[in-house]
C-alpha cells in the first residue's frame, strides 16, 4: 500500500472484517452508547437533586469523577478501538499519559499549587493583582 | 482480515520483520497527537480545579449560572441544556464509530451516510455552544453591581432562586442593608461576563469558561472541517482506490477524543 513501511503486513487493512463480524461489532457499539447515555442521565439527575438529597461534597466528587472515568474508559476502549490494538500500542499510549497526569496532579496538590495556595496568593503584593478579579 | 490477523499473531514483535505496534504510521501518530492534546486539556482542567478550590467561597454555582433552555425563557432548568449538548455529542460519536465500522466492511454508501450524520451533529453542538456563550455573555435580568472596580452580587435564595435586590454579597460574604443600599446607589449595573468582569462570581470562572469551552469548541469545529474533507474524499472514491478506509478511522479517533474531552468538561464545569 505504502512504501514508507514494510509491505507485510498491511496494517491499514488489518481491521477490515466481514458482514457477520460487523453485526457483532455494531451490537457492542450500541450497547456502549446506551451505557454512556444512562450514565449521563444518572449524573444529571444526581446533579439536580444533590442539594435536596443532602449528598456530601466528597461523595459527589467521587461519584462524578468515578462515573466520568467509566465513560472515558468505554469511549477509549470501544469507540477508539484501543481494546483491539496490540499490547505495545496500548502501553505507549496509556503509559506516558498516565505518568504525566500523575505528575501534573502531584505538582498541583503537593508542589507549586500548594505553595501558591498557602503562601503566594495571600501576600499583599500578589493580592493587589487579584482585587479586580477577585472582588466579588 | 481474519486470515491476515491469524498470520500476524504468529509473528513476534521486535524481530525486525514487523512492528510490535501492529498499527499504521498514520494511526499511531494520530494517537500520539491526541495524547499531547489530552495533556493540554488536563493542564487546563487542573488549573480550573486549583482556582476553584482556592476561591471556593466566591466561586459561582454552575447551576445558578447555566439554567437556560431555548424557548423557555425565565424558567430555572439547570443541567438540561448542557445534558442535551452532551447527548448530541455522544450521539455524533456513535454515528462516527458506525462510519468507521462501515469502513471496515468497505461499504462506501454507509460510510457516507454515517459521516454526514456526524457532521450534522458537530454543527449542532457548535451551535449549541454559541447559544450557551450568548446567554453567559448577555447575563441575567437583574445583573450585579460594579462599584470601584469590584463586583457586588445580589443575594440569592438557593432553594427558591429568588433574588434579593436590597442585599449584596462580596467575596461570598453578605453585606449589611445600609452598606448594600449605599453601593447600589453609587455603583453601576453590570450584566453578564467578559474577560475582566463577571456578574456571576469570581472572574476566573468566566476566564476559564471562555478559554476551556472555547478551546474545546474550536476542536469540535476543526473536527467538523476534517470530517467534511474526509466525507468529500470518500464521496470521490479515494478510499476505494487505495483499498482501505483507514482515513475514516483516523478522523474518527480525533472525533472521539473531542467527545472524551467534553465528558470531562461536563463533569468539572457543570456537575462539580
Amino acid at each position: 500500500m505504502s512504501e514508507f513501511h514494510d509491505p507485510f503486513p498491511s496494517y491499514e487493512t488489518m481491521s477490515q472484517h466481514d458482514e457477520a463480524h460487523g453485526k457483532k461489532a455494531r451490537r457492542t457499539l450500541w450497547n456502549v452508547f446506551w451505557l454512556l447515555l444512562v450514565v449521563t442521565i444518572v449524573e444529571v439527575i444526581v446533579g439536580l437533586y444533590a442539594v435536596d438529597w443532602n449528598l456530601s461534597k466528597t461523595f459527589l466528587k467521587i461519584f462524578f469523577i468515578g462515573f466520568t472515568l467509566v465513560k472515558a474508559f468505554y469511549i477509549v476502549y470501544t469507540f477508539m478501538h484501543l481494546g483491539h490494538e496490540s499490547k505495545w500500542t496500548k502501553w505507549v499510549i496509556i503509559g506516558p499519559f498516565t505518568g504525566f497526569i500523575l505528575y501534573l496532579i502531584f505538582m498541583m496538590v503537593i508542589g507549586e499549587g500548594n505553595y501558591s495556595m498557602t503562601k503566594r496568593l495571600d501576600e499583599p503584593a500578589a493580592k493587589v493583582e487579584h482585587v479586580d478579579g477577585g472582588g466579588h | 482480515m481474519a486470515g491476515a490477523t491469524a498470520n500476524l499473531e504468529k509473528i513476534e514483535g521486535w524481530d525486525g520483520q514487523t512492528s510490535p505496534m501492529r498499527a499504521s504510521y498514520g494511526k499511531l501518530f494520530m494517537w500520539f497527537f491526541l495524547v499531547s492534546d489530552a495533556l493540554t486539556f488536563s493542564g487546563f482542567l487542573c488549573a480550573y480545579g486549583f482556582f476553584r478550590h482556592r476561591f471556593a467561597g466566591e466561586w459561582p454555582d454552575p447551576q445558578e449560572v447555566f439554567h437556560h433552555f431555548p424557548f423557555l425563557h425565565g424558567k430555572h432548568l439547570p443541567l438540561m441544556y448542557v445534558g442535551l449538548m452532551t447527548f448530541i455529542l455522544i450521539m455524533s460519536s456513535v454515528t462516527m464509530v458506525l462510519a468507521v465500522e462501515a469502513g471496515h466492511r468497505k461499504n462506501r454508501r454507509q460510510v457516507l451516510i454515517w459521516m454526514f450524520a456526524t457532521i450534522i451533529g458537530g454543527f449542532m453542538f457548535v451551535g449549541s455552544q454559541a447559544w450557551e456563550w450568548y446567554n453567559f455573555i448577555k447575563g441575567t435580568d437583574t445583573g450585579a453591581v460594579l462599584y470601584e472596580n469590584k463586583m457586588y452580587l445580589y443575594k440569592v435564595d438557593h432553594t427558591t432562586h429568588a433574588i434579593d435586590t436590597t442585599t449584596l454579597r462580596f467575596k461570598g460574604a453578605e453585606l449589611s442593608k445600609e452598606e448594600s443600599a449605599r453601593i447600589i446607589a453609587s455603583g453601576e449595573k453590570f450584566y453578564g461576563a467578559n474577560l475582566k468582569h463577571n456578574e456571576y462570581g469570581h472572574i476566573a470562572f468566566a476566564d476559564f469558561f471562555f478559554f476551556i469551552t472555547g478551546f474545546h469548541g474550536f476542536h469540535v469545529f476543526s473536527g467538523v472541517i476534517i470530517n467534511i474533507v474526509i466525507f468529500i474524499m470518500a464521496l470521490q472514491g479515494y478510499m476505494d482506490r487505495v483499498g482501505h478506509y483507514e482515513m475514516v478511522e483516523k478522523v474518527g479517533l480525533y472525533w472521539h477524543f473531542v467527545d472524551l474531552v467534553w465528558v470531562f468538561v461536563f463533569t468539572f464545569f457543570y456537575l462539580l
